[in-house]
């Protein structure tokens, strides 16, 4: 069987049926072991494993059938993916261009400093806002570079 | 000054609808962790070999084995699925929640300094109101370059997104009814086998395995909600998702999707 030419839900179905022959089986199985006394002849406990073995195999069966329709509905999903992760990426560096617009709105609450100490005429107070304005315009160029 | 102080209204207003958008879409990229169950449920579902394989016959234990090879071969793709939709809301939350500037500590500092110089004529209101100004037009432009982006984002990736947590939904389902099977895999044995241990000689062997079937119900119970829960999380991001998607567009006309819960009943082809 060419389970690549299968839909998923042909799959699903198919599995769902077997899984409902299971459950009756299942159902008849236990109708007749409460039906009887199980020690006293009838059903032996080898005729009741047989039995539960063939509802087993019919789960493993629909089981399997699941896994192939995972996968089968799976198959188109690689470039999916891969434009969420490309989008991703893309975001990123739009945050990182939002960053370099906080840096600027920084430096010119610097350049503010800066001026008001000029102003005054108060060159030690020059020290902590060119500092800051260091530090801005370096983290501007590691924006940039990165 | 007029003028000014029209701008200044101006961008301040266009700068609110920007923020309720930016704080809607925060919230709803905030409810990715919800999708962690989805990873949980992959394992379960890798692992289903292990824990059926004590109530297997050596037959059912070998076709099982077949299974359980193909199970984990299956796994990564599972993962990397959630892996691609984590990576896009995260980036979509940090989109909108980046550059809520605050300069409250700027503003302070400068009010500081500027008491320090007595008699330069430089007062602290006028400093105050070139940096009210400023600061406000730098984070007007700063939000609807912001609002752009998240309104780019969520256009180009609603129809991926909606794909990726159709395919979630999809495997969700899967998974539950594999592990249905699994259940009566496991309960179906325990309920056939238990009426042959009612020998007076076995009685420790009945306790026990009715012991036994008692905790596997309650696990499985439990199990089962959490497969529920987890296909409810992702119901409730697509349909948040949708509804910021409209809200991109108001006056357009409702785009054909399908309701969300009629997407759910069939896998997509």
């Amino acid at each position: 069987m060419s389970l690549t030419a299968s839909l998923p839900q042909d799959l699903e179905a198919l599995a769902d049926s077997l899984s409902a022959c299971a459950d009756e089986l299942h159902s008849r199985l236990m109708r007749a072991l409460r039906r009887q006394q199980p020690m006293q002849g009838g059903l032996s406990q080898g005729a009741v494993q047989a039995l539960f073995e063939n509802e087993v195999a019919l789960r493993q069966q629909a089981n399997s059938l699941y896994i192939d329709a995972a996968a089968v509905s799976l198959q188109g999903m690689g470039a999916t993916r891969q434009e969420l992760l490309d989008l991703a990426a893309k975001t990123r560096l739009t945050i990182r261009r939002i960053d370099v617009m906080k840096e600027l709105a920084g430096i010119t609450a610097d350049l503010l400093g800066v001026a008001a100490a000029v102003v005054a005429m108060r060159p030690e107070h020059l020290a902590d806002p060119l500092q800051n304005l260091r530090a801005h315009l370096a983290a501007l160029h590691d924006d940039r570079s990165a | 000054m007029r003028p000014i102080i029209l701008l200044t209204l101006l961008l301040a207003l266009s700068g609110c609808a920007s923020n309720a958008r930016l704080n809607q879409v925060r919230d709803f990229a905030d409810q990715a962790p919800k999708l962690a169950g989805f990873v949980d449920l992959s394992a379960r579902f890798r692992d289903t070999y292990k824990r059926e394989q004590p109530y297997l016959s050596p037959e059912a234990e070998a076709r099982e084995r077949v299974i359980d090879i193909k199970r984990h071969e299956a796994y990564p793709d599972f993962i990397a699925l959630h892996d691609a939709i984590s990576s896009y809301l995260h980036a979509l939350g940090e989109l909108a929640a980046h550059g809520r500037y605050d300069f409250s500590a700027e503003n302070k500092a400068m009010a500081t300094s500027i008491k320090a110089w007595p008699g330069t004529g430089l007062e602290e209101r006028h400093v105050n109101a070139y940096n009210a100004l400023s600061r406000l037009l730098l984070r007007a432009a700063g939000t609807r370059e912001q609002d752009k982006a998240v309104q780019a984002l969520l256009r180009e990736g609603y129809q991926p997104l909606q794909d990726a947590l159709d395919a979630m939904h999809t495997l969700l389902r899967y998974f539950s009814k594999n592990n249905e099977n699994e259940e009566r895999i496991v309960m179906g044995m325990l309920e056939s086998e238990i009426p042959f241990a009612e020998d007076p000689h076995d009685r420790l062997l009945a306790a026990l395995a009715k012991s036994h079937q008692q905790e596997k119900t309650t696990e499985y119970r439990l199990i089962s909600l959490r497969h529920t829960l987890a296909a409810k999380h992702v119901d409730d991001l697509r349909e948040r998702h949708l509804a910021l998607y409209r809200a991109l567009d108001p006056a357009a006309p409702a785009i054909e999707t399908g309701t969300p819960t009629a997407a759910l009943q069939g896998a997509r082809p």
